[in-house]
């Protein structure tokens, strides 16, 4: 990793010393050795801080829209973030000749959770190999096998590797394995009626509104979402159980077509509510009758704007 | 027809589904149809009426299902018969995937239905109304996703 550091760093100190571009956007060492956090390096700023690690939550592409299109941004990508900056890219949110993105084949995200899990919250040290997450805990060292402790999305991740880059750092990955989300999904469906509802109702009214899974998200940008809209109230606001499952079962649709399954929602819930069995149900559903796959490519439109007459063999009996 | 009386139902003292129907504005060609629909109800279907099926949001369905509904009907125009060329069109494919998505946390979707309707159906909205009436008293009435029953349907300003 440390390698993998040292060449990002010289590819962004070349960019920046460059001027080709006005901002990077990276990740960058906070306080806490567990927490990297996303750093926005401009021409001038120093690369000390740079982290690029196992630990680095959030999904990058989030910040694109926070820029005016002009604005010539930089990024380092992993595989999930490159095919949001394509469905951003899709959707008109920045244009491709302003973006300048640094590859790298993605090998997951540590779930923070499932550490603290199998220690506890005082993690003094980190340090990583390419197989294993090495922790101090009360003065004690811990190893772990890091597909122990990779999350969720991370271990059912499709494409690893980035897709429209620029600069690609490192050896590409092989490709995940599509049965792995599909079992996923098909498990949950196979369950009763019940127990899909049950399920459902115990991961929506943990909610607390915060509304931190939509922050997270880099699809999520609109300036109004629906849930602060108050004339009319289109739902509760309130974490009474009608507004908590209006909140998810929208939330989650108006990502269909949209989602590159990156887990950033479920990593940033402070409650550990499970999310991505919705989006992948979408995700599947979208893939099996369109065989669209989000950010694939800068170009295709998702199926919801991409609609034809074709439909009606589909739809009308 | 047995919608309108409904007297069988009655006295039979079945479950009395009500229905949440989205109708476009434009679907109904026939001038009788129309009519029955703005003014002879029965008050178990609550009627919205909307410029288009590309004008529901999936929220509105949700709204209604929220508010104790037992099923949803959506009515509109054929795919190339749509006022705004395509609107119908993007309803489709919005629809299909929002009832998949309903049904996999458990809500029926059979209890949703959609009826595309043609200038030479007359007097279908009420044959499909009366048959979708009578499709939900053979289920058990829905209380899943029911969490907001004391509110009116369709949303409310709180």
């Amino acid at each position: 990793m440390t390698e993998l550091r040292a060449k990002l760093r010289a590819e962004i100190e070349k960019l920046l010393n460059e001027q080709s571009i006005d901002v990077f956007l990276a990740f960058k060492h906070a306080d806490s050795p567990l927490r990297p956090q996303p750093g926005f390096f401009r021409p001038g700023d120093s690369l000390e801080d740079l982290e690029y690690n196992y630990l680095c939550q959030n999904n990058l592409a989030n910040y694109l829209p926070r820029f005016p299109v002009e604005t010539r941004i930089g990024m380092v990508v992993r595989g999930c973030e490159s095919r949001s900056v394509n469905a951003l890219l899709v959707e008109k949110q920045h244009l491709r000749e302003n973006l300048t993105l640094i590859g790298v084949p993605c090998q997951g995200i540590v779930d923070l959770r499932k550490l603290i899990e199998r220690t506890g919250e005082d993690i003094t040290a980190y340090s990583e190999n390419q197989d294993t997450i090495t922790i101090h805990f009360q003065g004690m060292e811990h190893v772990f096998v890091k597909e122990d402790v990779l999350h969720d999305s991370c271990l059912r991740c499709l494409h690893p590797n980035p897709v429209n880059v620029d600069i690609l750092i490192g050896e590409p990955l092989p490709e995940g394995d599509t049965n792995l989300v599909r079992e996923k999904v098909a498990a949950f469906q196979a369950l009763s009626r019940d127990e899909r509802y049950d399920w459902f109702r115990q991961e929506a009214e943990r909610c607390i509104r915060c509304y931190a899974c939509r922050e997270a998200c880099p699809m999520c940008y609109c300036t109004e979402c629906f849930v602060d809209h108050n004339q009319p109230r289109w739902t509760e606001s309130s974490i009474s159980p009608a507004g908590t499952h209006a909140w998810h079962i929208i939330r989650a649709f108006h990502q269909a077509g949209r989602c590159t399954s990156c887990g950033a929602c479920e990593r940033a819930c402070p409650m550990d509510i499970k999310m991505t069995y919705l989006t992948d149900k979408l995700n599947e559903d979208i893939l099996e009758i369109y065989q669209f796959e989000t950010g694939m490519d800068a170009e295709t439109q998702p199926p919801f704007a991409a609609f034809n007459m074709d439909d009606k063999k589909r739809f009308v009996a | 027809m047995g919608l309108v009386e409904s007297s069988e139902s009655d006295i039979l003292m079945v479950h009395k589904p009500r229905i949440a129907l989205f109708q476009c504005q434009w679907c109904l060609y026939s001038e009788v149809d129309q009519y029955w629909v703005d003014h002879k109800l029965p008050p178990s279907i609550h009627l919205t009426k909307l410029s288009c099926t590309g004008r529901i949001n999936p929220l509105y369905i949700l709204n209604a299902i929220q508010g104790g509904i037992d099923g949803v009907m959506i009515s509109g125009c054929l795919p190339e018969k749509c006022h705004f060329k395509e609107g119908n069109l993007s309803a489709l494919r919005q629809h299909d995937a929002f009832m998949n998505l309903l049904d996999y946390i458990g809500f029926d979707r059979d209890r949703m239905r959609f009826v595309w309707l043609d200038l030479q159906d007359l007097g279908r909205i009420q044959r499909e109304l009366a048959e979708f009436e009578a499709f939900l008293i053979g289920l058990q009435p829905e209380k899943r996703l029911a969490t907001r029953i004391s509110s009116p349907v369709g949303g409310s300003n709180d």
